[in-house]
């Protein structure tokens, strides 16, 4: 595993005097960090916010629906929408990248440096605060998707192309060798295998859109940031309903990047030492 | 793979039981408020708007007869329709709010926006006579130009360089901005003592340009919304909130160490914004504002919505008197 | 168009310190996650359980949560817990925390490409930890990192915007100021737009050419 052999890169196996080591210095450890934690929550207690109502208010159904079924549900939707739109989008821009047309795979290039270099706060805001002064004004749910699907397409195609090129080339060669055309090589051959490759880190990419959706708190549409700001604005326990929200948000991705983990395991493409496909999805935010 | 990858999806899965566990223990929604209510009747005892005395101002406000309607082609747009499209905002204190467990909206402004609905269509469903769209300072004009909404009541000041691009009825309020700080500050008495001092307000607020010209050289701070002002005041990141005193008067009853100071050093006049082609509709909304004036409506509106913070009762504004309206 | 560069002269200084407030959260953001990743990455290999745990709780954590609910939380949280921290270094915090975990996936991913061969000869000839991982270890991890480090620091860049959302006055909100006050939402969003897109491009210059600088010896990797 992977762990143990990054740990046997720097430590060594430990003997007598080293495992006693170990133990003292867990003891320690784990010390620490009680303290740590422990002085945390004292603080909160002082301040009044482990007061049990303010924390006895998640457990009312109407509040977890709002959250739960409100919040999440239009996350979701929001992301699902944006992901159905951009992953396609990304494809054709790497496509468009990797063509041997020049006109094409300049107009690609340019759009993908652009928009992998934008903040998406700005172009939402770009959306909220200049289009309306050209008479255009998105409904909300757009005024959010619409950013994420500009900006995920840029770094999907980047995944996408890293993809395609980590097949090897051999394929296209043996494929070539058969008297396939280009345009039959990529769709039966290279693009299922790059697929495959790029699975588990358009999973990640989905993570990050779930993470670019908490932007509906600045154009106001109702996922789980805006239900939180509307929860707040009612009951004011700000506190709280950030913090319960945050771990709902981390909870998710858990999730999400778990399945990730285990759809690269499945698909054989995991190597035991080495970064995989050295692809690094970077977070939009 | 991690050593406790299975063990951990474990613990999700139990935590999320036990949550749903939780979850059914209480249902229904949670109180507002854990204070007691004083026996002395005041306007500050009662702390929360009653979605039920809002309702019963709504109601009782009047409808316009069908022959008033059909003369306005606006108005019978609006009637066959059902409903009024008005844009605001879900999560304005006191003027605009929405309670997120039943997803009724109540306050000062959606209250116009009601009974002006209500006048059209003479619709007795409350929460059905009219539908917010989400405006912010940028959007709402260009949503009013493209006809996107029938109107807007959001806190909308009048101003004439506004007036070049949509109408406006009104005013129908006539507020002010006003000054929030901890209690036990002694240093800020009015704006005169703002300055060098740090200052907070909302993002999209008129307080902005207010405090550009009374504390100039002094760029407040902004968040984008009124807690998170509150909570920059009471934490000492700021040392003073400037925001329309109906609002400021609110988060005092809830926050009991902060306080307003000084009286409204603005004047800041609500219209109701309209589409500028065709001037029959403002006229048929400043009938209707000049019939609630009237009628009494407007007071009981107040009384149900700011009235619950602001002791100070107010009389309705003139029609047409500020420039712009 | 006389107005735009009016509106230009008049606020040069509060356009300059947007764009200084950015540089500035972009860098002390990361070389803190640098930092900070470096050492979650010795926590998450190191042979003591409870390190290991609380590095990986931290990066499952940072990692997963949206930077924009962790600039809340630590803007409006941590003054209960009796830390009020000026707004900048509050941008710069959430930066560092959310940077660090990903910059210590990638550290655990470069260290996995150096040979065992490496550091067990490193330690036979009685190098201490420190002096191990600062000559022996890192330097040839780096070689392997660079793209993604470049990557790493425009995700910080990138994220530097949302504490404009906070109230930082970085390039993003000053933009959103000034179009508040003037009607030039174009040339503001274009000028905000230009100040990102050259730092990006630029950070990618600097990698390239770092990575054309580490490359020339390959001794002892595992590739």
């Amino acid at each position: 595993m992977s762990a143990d052999a990054a740990t046997r890169v720097l430590f060594d196996e430990p003997g007598p005097r080293g495992r006693a080591t170990i133990r003292l210095a867990t003891i320690v450890a784990v010390v620490l960090v009680a303290l740590l934690v422990a002085g945390a929550v004292w603080q909160f207690a002082v301040h009044g916010q482990l007061a049990a109502y303010k924390w006895q208010f998640f457990t009312y159904s109407a509040i977890v629906k709002t959250l739960i079924i409100d919040g999440i549900g239009n996350t979701f939707l929001a992301t699902a929408v944006a992901a159905v739109v951009a992953f396609p989008f990304g494809l054709v821009l790497a496509l468009g990248r990797l063509s041997t047309q020049p006109v094409l795979s300049k107009v690609s290039t340019a759009w993908i440096e652009f928009f992998r270099s934008m903040p998406m706060i700005l172009v939402v805001y770009a959306f909220l605060l200049a289009l309306p002064r050209f008479g255009v004004v998105l409904p909300v749910f757009w005024m959010l998707v619409v950013p994420m699907i500009l900006v995920s397409s840029a770094s999907t195609a980047e995944v996408f192309r890293a993809g395609i090129k980590a097949v090897d080339r051999g394929q296209w060669e043996a494929a070539q060798s058969l008297g396939m055309g280009p345009g039959l090589v990529l769709a039966q051959i290279v693009l299922p295998q790059a697929f495959r490759i790029v699975l588990p880190n358009l999973l990640t990419g989905l993570v990050s859109l779930l993470k670019d959706s908490t932007l509906g708190y600045v154009v106001s549409y109702g996922e789980l940031m805006q239900q939180g700001k509307e929860l707040v604005a009612y009951y004011h326990y700000m506190i709280q309903t950030y913090l319960v929200i945050a771990l709902i948000y981390v909870l998710i991705n858990w999730l999400l990047t778990r399945l990730a983990a285990y759809l690269q395991v499945r698909m054989g493409t995991r190597k035991a030492a080495a970064a995989p496909v050295a692809v690094d999805l970077e977070p939009a935010q | 793979m991690y050593d406790f990858s299975r063990r951990g999806l474990l613990y999700v899965a139990a935590g999320s039981t036990a949550a749903v566990a939780l979850a059914a223990c209480s249902s229904g929604a949670p109180p507002t408020s854990t204070s007691t209510s004083s026996a002395s009747g005041s306007a500050s005892a009662n702390r929360q708007i009653s979605q039920d005395a809002y309702d019963t101002v709504i109601k009782g406000g009047p409808v316009a007869d069908g022959s008033v309607v059909s003369a306005s082609s606006w108005a019978t747009k609006i009637k066959s329709q059902g409903y009024l499209k008005s844009g605001g905002t879900t999560t304005g204190a006191i003027f605009s709010l929405k309670d997120p467990t039943t997803g009724r909206i109540a306050g000062f402004d959606i209250g116009i926006a009601d009974l002006l609905a209500h006048y059209i269509t003479g619709g007795t469903d409350v929460s059905k006579l009219t539908q917010i769209s989400q405006t912010s300072v940028d959007t709402r004009e260009t949503m009013l130009q493209n006809n996107t909404v029938d109107i807007v009541v959001a806190t909308y000041s009048i101003t004439t360089a506004r007036a070049q691009k949509i109408a406006f009825a009104g005013p129908y309020y006539s507020s002010g901005d006003s000054i929030q700080v901890k209690s036990d500050n002694t240093t800020i008495k009015s704006v005169t003592d703002l300055a060098g001092k740090k200052l907070v307000t909302e993002s999209n607020s008129t307080a902005i340009t207010a405090l550009q010209k009374f504390v100039p050289g002094n760029t407040p701070t902004l968040f984008a919304d009124n807690d998170s002002c509150v909570a920059a005041v009471e934490q000492g990141r700021a040392d003073a909130y400037i925001l329309d005193e109906a609002i400021l008067l609110g988060n005092a009853v809830k926050a009991t160490d902060l306080k307003v100071v000084g009286t409204p050093f603005t004047t800041d006049p609500y219209g109701v914004g309209v589409n500028k082609s065709d001037p029959a509709v403002k006229a048929f909304v400043n009938t209707f504002l000049q019939k609630i004036f009237d009628s009494g409506d407007w007071l009981k509106l107040w009384k149900a919505t700011v009235g619950v913070y602001v002791e100070a009762v107010p009389t309705p504004p003139a029609l047409g008197s500020v420039a712009g309206s | 168009m006389n107005q735009i560069w009016q509106m230009l002269a008049d606020n040069f200084s509060f356009l300059l310190n947007g764009v200084l407030t950015t540089v500035g959260l972009t860098i002390l953001g990361f070389v803190g996650a640098l930092l900070i990743g470096t050492v979650v990455a010795v926590f998450r290999v190191s042979p003591i359980t409870p390190l290991r745990v609380v590095g990986t709780a931290y990066v499952e954590f940072f990692r997963n949560v949206p930077l924009l609910t962790l600039l809340i939380l630590i803007v409006f949280g941590l003054p209960d817990i009796g830390l009020l921290i000026p707004l900048f270094w509050c941008g710069v915090l959430g930066l560092v925390l959310a940077g660090s975990a990903f910059i210590c996936e990638t550290v655990r991913s470069g260290i996995n490409t150096i040979s065992v061969g490496q550091s067990e000869a490193a330690r036979a000839l009685g190098m201490s930890f420190g002096t191990q991982l600062r000559l022996i270890i890192l330097p040839q991890a780096f070689r392997t990192m660079v793209q993604p480090l470049v990557n790493n620091f425009i995700g910080i860049l990138i994220g530097s915007s949302l504490a404009a959302a906070v109230g930082v006055s970085d390039i993003t909100n000053v933009t959103q100021q000034l179009n508040i006050r003037y009607a030039e939402a174009v040339v503001l969003f274009l000028l905000s737009g230009a100040v990102y897109l050259v730092f990006a491009l630029g950070a990618g210059r600097i990698g390239s050419w770092l990575e054309g600088l580490v490359s020339t010896s390959r001794i002892g990797s595992a590739r």
